[in-house]
């Protein structure tokens, strides 16, 4: 299971200023304690990146491996950004991963730098036309982005299938149609091919303190799936997997001694297979 | 019962041969599970593997089209019981009836009505789809004159011939066959003759039983006929009926496959009181029915059927999106405001509306976002600083106005500095979060 | 091969509402999905409900305003037009003359309307606000109060207001509107936040929010939809109020409702086509799911309620 440290991403405010004033010290704060919680790469979000994105990148990458022996996730849009990074990274401790190409053609380009940089990309099954219905509609994307990777040279063990995470709380029923799609993905090649989630998008727009449960429980069922990687809270990771045999337990109708984690777990459990609608009391239900 | 992605890999031949040009079996299965490939893609499926494919990857509710060339109309293949769940495939097909018993001069303004019926709708036409041409009379001879002249006013629009007389049928297919019209229909007296007949011009064909079970025995008669394209009708009349009937054959189409009832559905909504027509029309279009005979064309019963078909039959998945343009709302001088937002559909319905409750003529400039709403094109780098101020400047909208000022929505303030700094000369000013606060916005500044 | 008919059957049912005193009327308690009385029970029609204001309806479209000419200066005579001549079976009072933006009634003047439309009036009485937040949560604390022990529906309890409002429509037993928009994650939560404040999810009705025909009705529709998939089939007895189509106030604002036929011919007749926009959007959020419908133009109501007829029968 790789663990992609998933906390410098410009989103968080601390993490834009350190950005934009190019202060290495939050940056490298923040990738140590991914590293020492479990991340075996860390994940650098800078955005769109309209302007600057080129330098930013670079900055970003040469501070992050200044600090932790990590690889680096290269997460934005800008391709030129991408392209700097990776002329930048350090390959010592592993080749970086490009978040992401998919089926819009604004972002075929990324396989090329897959291709050119001989590094490993994220296909995120999605395209132009709106988002994919259901498990089935991702697997016809998926086999999309597989063609196109082996025309552009990038051989399919460098592709990670990204199945789009969508928030429980707006998108209830794409949560189980997401695991559908890992077991799905990992079907279609021999050896498997491997896959990816963004996990925290799950609980995006849930209320903070339910946001490390429904990632962990969502995490531990993907890997249930055979899932091999996730851009994730590291420290989350570490504690699902500690929590594992309980989880495990529970939904083997077991007795683990703890009434109120089984429910919780249970509860969850409902919510992600879509038995109960999900709402943000429904662990008060 | 549509095969799944992994039970049609089961019948291919495992190989990995790659020259279906994709990298696996299994990979090609998931696209024909979608539909996005065809099997004689792959040269080595066996016969056997053909045939079981094509029987049970046929959809559920049998594809049917009538009418030809660039207005041919296409029923069937619906999936799903509800909107929500994945969209509906084929939207309803709305036919005016014209009866053999009708004075002249209702026949020519129906004609008419139907010839005049478009209307452009969010970058789509509608239109009355189809006529019904009805042998009230029972007599052959008046129905090919009817079907005569409507042929020859209405040449490209498609048709449906309602008779259960086998000679009317003849004598109007001799005429129309190659329009491909639907043969409406068939009963449990008159099936052999009709299913002949539909056989020999290759038209599809209407059945009509009263209810369920007498409609799927007709049906399995006809098929071992010969006779495949095949639309049903179960003698629902009332609303009531409409709602039960359409929801028993759907279900037991996608839920049992039960095959018998497995066609596209015509409902008749005709109704003395038009008002009334319009909601039993729309009640079989968010029902299930494939197709809507209507008794007269009238414009405004049109656009509220329209519309709701268009509403109905969108893609949940998919947004609908308006045209990228600056839009004019009022009649708006050099000096009115000008707005920007962006094409999702809805955005674009709302925010011109409140702007035309604030009675404050305006430009509102529309950009094409992919039909995602603000702040959801915002996070995908979609309604970005930069792309706004190419938009602006490759518009031309500088040319129509005196000012120089931009109002932008309010969840999207964050983008002033950056939009000003792209558009040297401009000012941004930061409207409304919400659209509903744009009238008051707008009066405001009217000091 | 022959055929049976593939009923479905539920282990959940929508809740039956009971509102007003001297004619009460009740809706909801079906154990189907919307008219499916093939495979249920429907006990009850839904209710359609006439809308009128506290101030004079200066900017409703022509077409509706006509219907009430020499009626509506006055709430009172308003009031009891639509419940004699034309017979409505509920009135709802919108207190838009409070909205800050508009007249900015204050709640003391919303209270002494609300209670001359009651006395002026033996139909059950819907008191909703005028759709702001703050302000409604005083005028409708207020007007609940006013209407005590009169088992009127008040509204509408939102995530910004619920507290004051759910407190007043318990403490003065009345029914109560919670309304969220478009989104049924949102609105089970607030149904949950209210009944977790002590009131009876039996009081409750849902509002997902309306739109009009060709603005958006597709998202109301599946909304619906979903919330009573959620209510029977999962039996979410949160999800299981009955469902409230606010259609009149969302309909008589679009173009399709103003616009003459001189300036779009390809439209019409406005009078007809303003009255189908009302009719179709009704019958959508009815097909969909709501049991309570609050309307504003009577040839609408009218070919409404046939429809009804019809699916009754």
């Amino acid at each position: 299971m790789l663990i992609i440290g998933e906390k410098l991403s410009i989103i968080a405010k601390r993490v834009r200023e350190a950005m934009l004033k190019r202060d290495k010290g939050p940056i490298q704060e923040i990738a140590k304690a991914q590293w020492q919680a479990g991340a075996s790469m860390i994940d650098a979000n800078i955005g769109p990146a309209e302007d600057g994105g080129e330098s930013l990148m670079e900055w970003m990458v040469t501070t992050i491996q200044e600090a932790v022996p990590l690889p680096v996730c290269l997460d934005t849009t800008n391709y030129k950004a991408v392209e700097a990074g990776l002329k930048v990274h350090n390959n010592q401790w592993g080749r970086p991963l490009i978040n992401s190409t998919s089926n819009d053609p604004e972002r075929f380009p990324m396989l090329e730098l897959a291709a050119k940089y001989n590094c490993q990309i994220i296909g995120l099954t999605v395209g132009k036309g709106g988002l994919p219905a259901d498990a089935g509609e991702r697997a016809a994307i998926a086999a999309e982005i597989m063609a196109r990777a082996m025309e552009y040279g990038v051989p399919l063990e460098d592709l990670y299938l990204d199945p789009l995470v969508l928030q429980i709380a707006t998108s209830q029923d794409h949560a189980l149609k997401v695991i559908e799609a890992v077991k799905l993905f990992k079907e279609m090649n021999d050896p498997p091919m491997k896959t990816v989630v963004g996990l925290s998008n799950i609980s995006n727009g849930c209320p903070k303190e339910l946001r490390p449960i429904i990632n962990k429980y969502y995490f531990l069922m993907l890997l249930d799936a055979g899932l091999d990687a996730a851009i994730a809270d590291p420290k989350e990771m570490a504690e699902a997997m500690e929590e594992r045999p309980l989880f495990e337990a529970v939904l083997a109708g077991k007795d683990i001694g703890d009434q109120r984690r089984a429910m919780v777990i249970k509860k969850t459990v409902d919510i992600i297979m879509g038995r109960t609608l999900y709402a943000h009391s429904y662990l008060e239900m | 019962m549509a095969l799944t992605g992994v039970e049609i890999f089961k019948l291919l031949p495992k190989t990995n041969c790659k020259k279906c040009g994709h990298p696996t079996c299994l990979a090609f299965a998931m696209k024909l599970a979608q539909r996005q490939a065809s099997l004689d893609q792959c040269p080595d499926v066996s016969e056997e593997a053909k045939r079981i494919l094509s029987e049970a990857s046929a959809p559920p509710i049998r594809p049917v089209t009538f009418g030809v060339g660039d207005r041919v109309l296409k029923m069937g293949e619906e999936i799903v019981l509800f909107r929500h769940e994945k969209k509906f495939v084929n939207p309803t097909v709305f036919a005016v009836e014209i009866k053999d018993t009708d004075p002249e001069e209702r026949i020519n303004n129906t004609i008419n009505d139907v010839l005049t019926s478009e209307i452009d709708r969010v970058g789509q036409k509608l239109r009355i789809d189809a006529i019904f041409i009805n042998n009230s009379s029972g007599d052959p001879q008046r129905f090919e004159a009817l079907v005569k002249t409507v042929s020859s006013k209405a040449p490209e629009v498609p048709l449906i011939l309602g008779t259960t007389n086998p000679q009317s049928a003849e004598v109007a297919l001799k005429i129309v066959a190659d329009k491909r019209p639907i043969l409406y229909g068939a009963n449990k007296d008159n099936l052999e003759a009709m299913a002949t007949i539909a056989k020999t011009y290759k038209v599809p064909l209407g059945v009509t039983g009263n209810g369920l079970e007498e409609i799927s025995g007709l049906t399995e008669k006809i098929k071992a006929m010969g006779v495949e394209d095949m639309i049903i009708e179960s003698s629902a009349r009332s609303a009531r009926q409409i709602i039960e009937n359409n929801t028993l054959i759907r279900r037991s189409a996608l839920k049992k496959n039960f095959k018998p009832l497995g066609y596209p559905v015509i409902n008749l909504c005709q109704r003395e009181d038009e008002l009334l027509e319009a909601l039993i029309g729309a009640l079989g279009v968010m029902k299930y029915a494939s197709i809507v005979v209507l008794s007269s064309a009238e414009k405004w019963k049109n656009l509220a059927l329209f519309t709701l078909r268009q509403n109905i039959y969108t893609d949940p998945q998919v947004p609908m999106q308006v045209e990228q343009k600056i839009y004019k709302i009022g009649e708006p001088r050099p000096d009115s405001p000008l707005l920007i937002t962006t094409n999702f559909s809805l955005t674009y319905f709302i925010v011109s509306g409140e702007i035309e409750n604030s009675k404050v003529p305006s430009r509102l400039a529309v950009m094409d976002c992919e039909g995602l709403s603000v702040l959801t094109a915002w996070a995908a780098g979609k309604f970005t600083a930069a792309k706004i101020a190419q938009f602006i400047k490759d518009s031309g909208v500088e040319n129509e106005i005196s000012h120089r000022e931009l109002i932008i929505p309010g969840y999207v303030a964050i983008l002033s500095g950056a939009i000003e700094e792209k558009l040297p000369g401009w000012k941004v000013t930061v409207g409304p979060r919400e659209a509903n606060g744009i009238p008051a916005f707008l009066r405001q500044r009217m000091g | 091969m022959s055929y049976t008919a593939p009923k479905e059957t539920y282990s959940g049912k929508i809740f039956e509402v009971t509102i007003g005193t001297e004619r009460p009327v009740t809706f909801g308690g079906e154990n189907v999905l919307p008219f499916h009385g093939f495979e249920g029970s429907i006990p009850h029609r839904p209710v359609i409900a006439y809308e009128i204001q506290d101030v004079p309806p200066d900017d409703w479209p022509e077409t509706v305003k006509a219907v009430y000419n020499g009626v509506a200066n006055d709430p009172v005579s308003w009031a009891r037009f639509c419940e004699e001549k034309l017979n409505a079976k509920a009135i709802a009072l919108r207190l838009i003359g409070t909205h800050p933006d508009r007249e900015n009634r204050s709640s003391e003047e919303a209270r002494k309307v609300v209670l001359e439309v009651l006395s002026a009036i033996k139909v059950p009485l819907i008191i909703l606000g005028s759709n702001h937040v703050e302000k409604d949560s005083e005028v409708l604390v207020a007007c609940a109060e006013a209407a005590k022990d009169k088992n009127c529906i008040i509204g509408k309890a939102q995530e910004g207001n619920y507290k004051t409002i759910t407190a007043a429509a318990m403490a003065h037993n009345h029914k109560l509107i919670a309304m969220s928009e478009l989104d049924i994650n949102l609105s089970k939560q607030l149904n949950i936040l209210i009944t977790q404040m002590g009131f009876p999810k039996e009081r409750l009705i849902t509002d997902p929010m309306c739109s009009a025909l060709g603005y958006g009705i597709e998202y109301t529709y599946s909304v619906m939809e979903r919330i009573r998939l959620a209510a029977l089939a999962q039996n979410d007895q949160v999800m299981q109020p009955p469902i409230l189509g606010d259609v009149g106030t969302y309909v008589w604002k679009v173009k399709e409702t103003q616009a003459s036929e001189e300036e779009v011919p390809q439209w019409g007749s406005l009078k007809e086509r303003s009255i189908a926009w009302e009719a179709v959007t009704a019958v959508a959020m009815l097909i969909a799911g709501a049991e309570l419908l609050i309307m504003r133009h009577p040839e609408a109501v009218k070919a409404v309620e046939r429809f009804i007829d019809e699916l009754m029968q």
